[in-house]
């Protein structure tokens, strides 16, 4: 088994330098550089050629680029071009942000998905079923901004207003600080993640709950509520890990709207800022991480195949 | 977004708001109190700097925290700030400054000649030249006088320089002024600052006007989503936010909690036709251009009708513009006849380069390009990025967009009309124009410059590479318990930024 990991581990590094490439040409290819993007409409050539100077973006490409990989590896991850200060500064804060409100959204659309897809399985072509996949097909086909608007309507502007409808937690001060603020954007990535973890819980279950094992375990007399929890749910769990490690890496990447939505001072709000001020440091190193995310929760999802299935569990079986 | 407006609607036919309404405050203005102003833009290039602000953002905590000599008030006149008095002399090259003796700077210490002088010094560096140095190539030496007496020596005649020095870029800062201890004499001062995020100011209690400015402190958030913008005023976590999209006037207006700040302005988003390259190097393509469109329709729809009607020419608040010259409107036969003469009687097809530079910008193109179609033009609209825009190409392309706040005229002239102007996106070169516009910068007699002027604008009026449909209205919202806030024509938002005045009433502070 450790021998599976260490190989996924040595092909996400290579992932990882390869991502960092694209992202570091794709920021060159886009027209204009920060310079320009800073200023705006007041560049005059004499401001553009102080301001390029005072960013260094004189070097050639190659050279910026190198640079910065070599920084990455000692821990330093550069000098925002927009700001002037360190990466790390700017996206420390909004890094942890981030973080909290994915495992907010994950510790409870985790749970609740299981829960529901189970319900429904259980409660295959009865009403509560037909409500489960009925919501959840909607709410899927939703985007998020939708929902998120419509959460801000009802609860924090026109119907309601008992909830705050942005965040506004000052600098400095961490966003746990204001649980009520955490509220509406957890609630919208809760709404966009969990239909997918119960629609798939729902069908392997029904997929186990069919199955001769459980049959088997059912025709030898054992209690239902321990055919379920025994024997029926770790086979279910570990196609839904799959699932769930996407919606998590989804999460991650798809952040932005909501963040954007909510004024939420995470790294999706950095991202879009950086990618308008083509601020490529603070590009590449949110993408680096978004991708290190995806990679780590998809490891995370095979150690979970691997342990639920034993033919892998002996490392040599293919 | 369509879809949002529809939902709230349809919330808010079933639920009557919660929040009660605050009357609107009458009496004498209270002190104290924190007011929340929301804006849409900036990010992690914010800065405090006196001297190089770029987003709207930037703007609205520059014009609070420093000032300049003589700035634009509401209704768009010249008036005294730290300067009591801006003399030019007979020839117009010399200006003399005399300074107000009672300013302090936040850190206590008096407003010198010196500090006048270094701050224009800091200005027009040419190693690293700030956003107001292009306005000021004009400027040869600041010399100071005495304490309270500076002169500006100019290279050439300019009888509008003190037009020039009214520009919230040109703040005036002490000697060592260092951008990291954000020192001015605005009515606010620095307290904390996050780039992209939020600024927070408080009150400056050695503020030279008397009794203001009236609130404790002023908190500036910024707003990467319009949506978010106007979700905060709605769920009253901000008490004002600046320019709403024109479009939402009316919805945000339904609201009974929520006041609607109107200003006409001078502001203008032209379509820039280049001179100098075919089509429109043919001035007869250029006045077909300016036939085909239908300028109360593209208001009534680029700005929900909330702007006033253009003539092709910019600086309506100019005390030259020749508001005798006829209003341009639609003719679509004449301008197929001037389209035939010019070597295209069966049209021609354009690409036209849009962005959302502004609010309305690439809307505007559409209704353009349906609009030319009737007079057997094709416009093929060509969408980019703001960045892409303002990149490489700006300034290159044949047929375009842009978008100017309120100016007078020398000095948008200066900016963008002259073959030496910085920003000359129609690359205007019109020696008859020039000599008209050299002539008139000269001369210090306001009535004889004004005649100047007003040739100068019908020449652009007939010739011109701009198409002026309009000026919009700048509109802001704010919670009823605002106080204080007045229509503003510089095209600032919030009252210009002018939150010296505001205060806040009822309960709400």
């Amino acid at each position: 088994m450790t021998p599976i990991i260490l190989r996924r581990l040595g092909t996400s590094v290579l992932i990882l330098l390869a991502v960092s490439i694209l992202v570091f040409v794709a920021t060159l290819l886009l027209p204009g550089d920060p310079a320009q993007a800073i200023l705006g409409q007041q560049a005059t050539p004499e401001r553009l050629a102080a301001l390029r100077e005072q960013m260094n973006l004189n070097d050639p490409a190659w050279q910026r680029y190198l640079s910065w990989l070599g920084g990455l590896v000692t821990g330093d991850f550069g000098v925002s071009a927009a700001s002037g200060g360190p990466v790390t500064d700017l996206l420390g804060e909004r890094i942890g942000a981030s973080l909290v409100l994915l495992a907010a959204a994950g510790l409870i659309s985790i749970p609740v998905g299981l829960l529901v897809g189970t319900y429904s399985a259980l409660r295959q072509g009865r009403t509560g079923d037909h409500v489960v996949t009925g919501t959840s097909l909607v709410l899927a086909a939703l985007p998020e901004f939708v929902i998120g608007i419509a959460l801000i309507t009802l609860f924090s502007t026109t119907v309601f207003a008992i909830l705050p409808s942005v965040t506004m937690a000052p600098p400095g001060e961490p966003v746990w600080n204001y649980p009520l603020q955490l509220v509406l954007p957890t609630m919208t990535l809760v709404l966009m993640v969990t239909p997918y973890i119960a629609r798939m819980m729902r069908a392997t279950m029904m997929e186990v709950l069919d199955s001769g094992y459980v049959e088997m375990a059912r025709l030898k007399g054992v209690p239902e509520r321990q055919v379920i929890l025994r024997h029926a749910l770790p086979h279910a769990l570990s196609p839904v890990a799959q699932v769930i490690a996407i919606q998590l890496a989804w999460m991650a990447g798809g952040v932005v709207v909501v963040e954007f939505l909510f004024r939420y001072p995470g790294i999706g709000q950095a991202l879009v800022d950086a990618v308008t001020n083509r601020d490529v440091q603070v590009v590449q190193v949110l993408s680096i991480l978004i991708a290190a995310v995806y990679i780590v929760v998809n490891l995370l999802a095979d150690v979970v195949g691997i342990l639920t299935n034993p033919k892998l569990r002996t490392g040599g079986a293919r | 977004m369509g879809l949002v407006i529809g939902l709230g609607g349809l919330l808010s036919a079933c639920g009557a708001s919660q929040t009660s309404v605050i009357a609107a405050p009458t009496g004498p203005p209270q002190p104290g109190g924190r007011l929340r102003v929301g804006l849409a833009g900036g990010g992690a290039a914010d800065s405090l700097d006196a001297h190089s602000s770029v987003s709207t953002t930037d703007i609205a905590r520059v014009v609070n925290l420093y000032e300049s000599l003589v700035y634009r008030d509401e209704n768009y006149e010249l008036k005294p700030l730290l300067a009591t008095k801006v003399t030019p002399s007979p020839d117009a090259l010399v200006w003399t400054v005399d300074l107000r003796p009672d300013v302090l700077f936040h850190d206590g210490r008096p407003v010198t000649g010196k500090d006048v002088a270094a701050s224009f010094k800091r200005i027009i560096n040419p190693d690293d030249p700030k956003s107001g140095a292009a306005a000021l190539a004009i400027l040869d030496d600041v010399v100071i006088i005495d304490d309270h007496r500076v002169e500006f020596r100019l290279n050439s005649p300019n009888a509008a320089f003190d037009d020039a020095l009214g520009q919230y870029t040109l703040g005036i800062v002490p000697a060592d002024y260092d951008p990291a201890n954000p020192v001015g004499t605005g009515p606010f001062k620095y307290k904390s600052f996050a780039p992209g995020r939020n600024s927070v100011f408080v009150r400056n209690e050695h503020y030279w006007r008397d009794n203001e400015p009236y609130l404790d402190e002023l908190e500036i958030l910024n707003f990467s989503d319009e949506d978010a913008l106007i979700n905060a005023l709605l769920s009253t976590q901000v008490d004002a936010i600046g320019q709403i999209p024109l479009a939402l006037l009316e919805v945000i207006d339904a609201d009974p909690r929520i006041s609607i700040l109107q200003s006409e302005t001078g502001a203008w988003m032209p379509f820039t036709m280049r001179v100098d390259r075919p089509p429109f190097d043919d001035n007869r393509v250029r006045e077909a251009f300016r036939l085909v469109v239908d300028r109360q329709q593209m208001i009534e729809q680029v700005l929900s009708g909330n702007g006033s009607l253009g003539n092709d020419m910019y600086s309506p608040f100019d005390p030259g513009y020749p508001s005798h010259l006829p209003q341009r409107v639609q003719d679509i036969a004449r301008a197929k006849e001037l389209l035939a003469d010019a070597g295209y009687p069966d049209g021609l097809t354009v690409e036209l380069v849009t962005a959302p530079i502004q609010s309305g910008a690439v809307e505007a193109a559409q209704v353009f390009a349906q609009q030319a179609a009737a007079a057997g033009i094709t416009v093929k609209i060509r969408q980019v990025d703001v960045t892409t825009f303002f990149g490489d190409s700006y300034l290159q392309w044949d047929f375009a967009q842009d978008f100017y706040y309120t100016r007078n005229y020398l000095p948008q002239v200066n900016a963008s009309t002259l073959p030496t102007s910085p920003f000359n996106e129609t690359h205007w070169d019109h020696p008859e124009f020039t000599a008209l516009v050299k002539k008139a910068t000269g001369t210090v007699d306001p009535q004889e410059r004004n005649a100047l002027i007003a040739q100068a604008m019908e020449i652009e009026y007939n010739e011109g590479g701009y198409i002026i449909w309009g000026h919009a209205n700048q509109a802001d919202a704010y919670q009823q318990y605002v106080a204080g806030l007045v229509p503003n024509r510089t095209g600032l938002a919030l009252s210009g930024f002018e939150f010296r005045r505001v205060w806040l009433g009822g309960n709400a502070s």
